[in-house]
């Protein structure tokens, strides 16, 4: 009974000593998951950037209303940027087509019949659905976009890293369901997790001016948008260039719309460098020079 | 007159008329499966998973994101996963415990001694688990059919008719296999497990079988690609995307070519679990 007591004392001193070797340590360790007061990070540790992606992932697949490719798919032809609102035209005759292809067999035929095979994205009326029952109830499908919204709140509690769940529910938000102070709130949220992040702060500034109309707060953060792109992207190798002329192009219409025609002649001429459609955004240069009208509007958003 | 002949055509038991015989044999299988049927309903299964599903569908439906109070999509997705895994595990479960709890419980010699043939109890069982599943599922989808048109304001009864009976029929399937299992396999606790990993890899692989083996070497494709074929698709009666998404109803044609296909497939493993039933020794 002694000898047990004894080596049961030795135990509890050597994992007291141990202790105090070893929790200095952990507390300074790069690797130590109490450094974070939320609950997720610590539970989850890094392994959170893949649900976060997952989460992604289905706001992306609620916006095309289940269609949407699995593991096992090629994801060759798919539009994944649509949720972004850098949507492209699909051809609704060709709605089949992309990433299904077509039925090897006859399970595969039947199969398809029980699932969403059709290409169509959230808020849109499906044209299937046009040709083959009439008294489909087109209202109901407005305004659906708030449905990929749980799965992106998801993703940033996730990842509040991934800049791209807080301009994409942004822009939803805010052009779609008309809640810029909504959209506003996630973005300034995105911007603490990601201080000076040039994507995000062309999301704020971009509801300052078309949301809230708020012109100089707008050209503030539209034009610190741009120096941080030149500070985050400008180093790289394959800088953003559509970040650049989207926020280029957003400041020149702003000043345009302001008659400051200088500082809107200077954005242009920028943007005319990064820009694949240059020859129309001369045309606006020459009329802010000439004041005669351009043929058209820069395709740049 | 041969007189031997005679003797012996007296000496036999008067048969039955067919319509009787198929009248004793439906009252053998309807008796067998009510008492399948009060059996669910005394047992805890049913009303714990059922709770538990109303309480975290409730639950996540308090939450809200953005101050958009109508969004729903996110919840009848939730809902249905749990209605889903829960109609398994309900009819695995009790279509497990059938026949081995008779043997054991020493009742199966008494029940067929009524008589009851083997395959009536095989048929009454299967129908018993079957219906039972079917009364869980009616329950569960009213719930979700309330929680969706609380929250959607819209009520798309055929479609949600369309997926339940589907789903039903899906069970149908596992059912008749779960029963085939309890007769091969030596305990209902082997039984739930094979079965229901072999539910859930058909479900999550069984669309995509075909596609896996094109990209595999020969002999090996070909094995797997007849797989594809020879597997029940229990994926096939998962329209819950359907749904969730609101697209339109399934055409009516195509739905009762599925329902087909799952009658065929409950017919295999039932005719297979009779047969393994009848040559299995009960002692």
């Amino acid at each position: 009974m002694r000898a047990y007591l004894l080596s049961l004392s030795l135990l509890t001193l050597v994992a007291f000593s141990l202790s105090t070797t070893l929790e200095p340590w952990f507390q300074s360790w790069a690797g130590s998951r109490t450094q974070t007061d939320n609950v997720i990070q610590v539970a989850l540790g890094d392994s959170r950037r893949m649900f976060a992606r997952h989460f992604y992932a289905k706001a992306d697949a609620y916006f095309h209303k289940g269609y949407y490719p699995s593991v096992y798919d090629s994801k060759e032809g798919f539009d994944e940027k649509a949720i972004t609102g850098n949507e492209k035209p699909h051809d609704d005759e060709k709605c089949e087509g992309d990433f299904l292809g077509k039925p090897h067999d006859w399970i595969d035929a039947f199969s398809r019949n029980f699932f969403p095979s059709r290409h169509v994205h959230v808020g849109e009326c499906d044209a299937h659905d046009h040709k083959h029952d009439p008294d489909h109830d087109h209202a109901a499908e407005a305004g659906m976009e708030r449905e990929i919204l749980p799965w992106l709140r998801l993703s940033a509690e996730m990842d509040p890293q991934r800049i791209e769940t807080y301009t994409v529910a942004s822009f939803w938000l805010w052009t779609k369901l008309g809640k810029i102070d909504e959209a506003e709130q996630f973005l300034r949220e995105g911007l603490r997790a990601n201080p000076g992040d040039c994507e995000i702060l062309f999301g704020l500034g971009s509801i300052y001016y078309e949301g809230w109309k708020d012109i100089s707060r707008a050209r503030n953060v539209l034009e610190l948008s741009m120096v941080r792109w030149r500070e985050q992207e400008g180093r790289k190798t394959e800088p953003n260039t559509l970040l650049l002329g989207q926020i280029l192009n957003q400041l020149a219409k702003l000043e345009r719309e302001q008659n400051n025609y200088p500082r809107a002649i200077e954005h242009y001429t920028l943007l005319k460098q990064v820009s694949p459609s240059k020859q129309s955004i001369q045309e606006w240069i020459d009329y802010l020079k000439t004041n005669q009208p351009p043929s058209k509007v820069p395709l740049v958003r | 007159m041969n007189p031997t002949t005679h003797t012996i055509e007296t000496a036999r038991l008067p048969e039955l008329p067919a319509r009787e015989e198929r009248a004793g044999t439906l009252n053998n299988v309807l008796a067998i499966a009510g008492v399948v049927i009060k059996e669910m309903y005394r047992r805890k299964d049913f009303y714990v998973l059922f709770v538990l599903t109303a309480l975290v569908t409730l639950l996540m439906g308090s939450v809200t994101f953005f101050n958009q109070d109508n969004i729903v999509r996110y919840l009848k997705e939730l809902c249905l996963f749990l209605i889903w895994a829960a109609s398994l595990v309900i009819t695995i479960t009790t279509a497990a415990r059938q026949i081995p709890a008779e043997r054991e419980q020493r009742t199966l010699f008494p029940l067929l001694a009524k008589p009851v043939t083997r395959n009536q109890l095989v048929l009454g069982k299967f129908l018993g688990c079957w219906l039972a599943s079917g009364i869980s599922l009616l329950l569960f989808y009213v719930f979700f059919g309330a929680v969706a048109g609380a929250k959607e304001h819209q009520w798309p009864i055929v479609n949600y008719f369309q997926a339940a009976v589907l789903h039903w029929f899906m069970l149908g399937i596992v059912c008749a296999m779960t029963l085939l299992g309890s007769v091969v396999l030596a305990a209902p606790s082997s039984t739930n497990t094979i079965v229901l990993v072999v539910t859930v890899g058909i479900l999550l692989i069984g669309r995509h079988l075909n596609k896996v083996a094109l990209k595999l070497e020969e002999p090996v494709q070909s094995i797997v690609y007849g797989l594809y074929f020879v597997l029940p698709h229990l994926e096939i009666f998962d329209v819950r995307d359907l749904i969730v998404h609101n697209w339109s109803a399934i055409r009516w044609d195509i739905w009762a070519a599925g329902l087909a296909y799952a009658v065929t497939y409950s017919a295999i493993f039932l005719s297979l679990a009779c047969l393994a039933f009848r040559r299995k020794a009960i002692n």
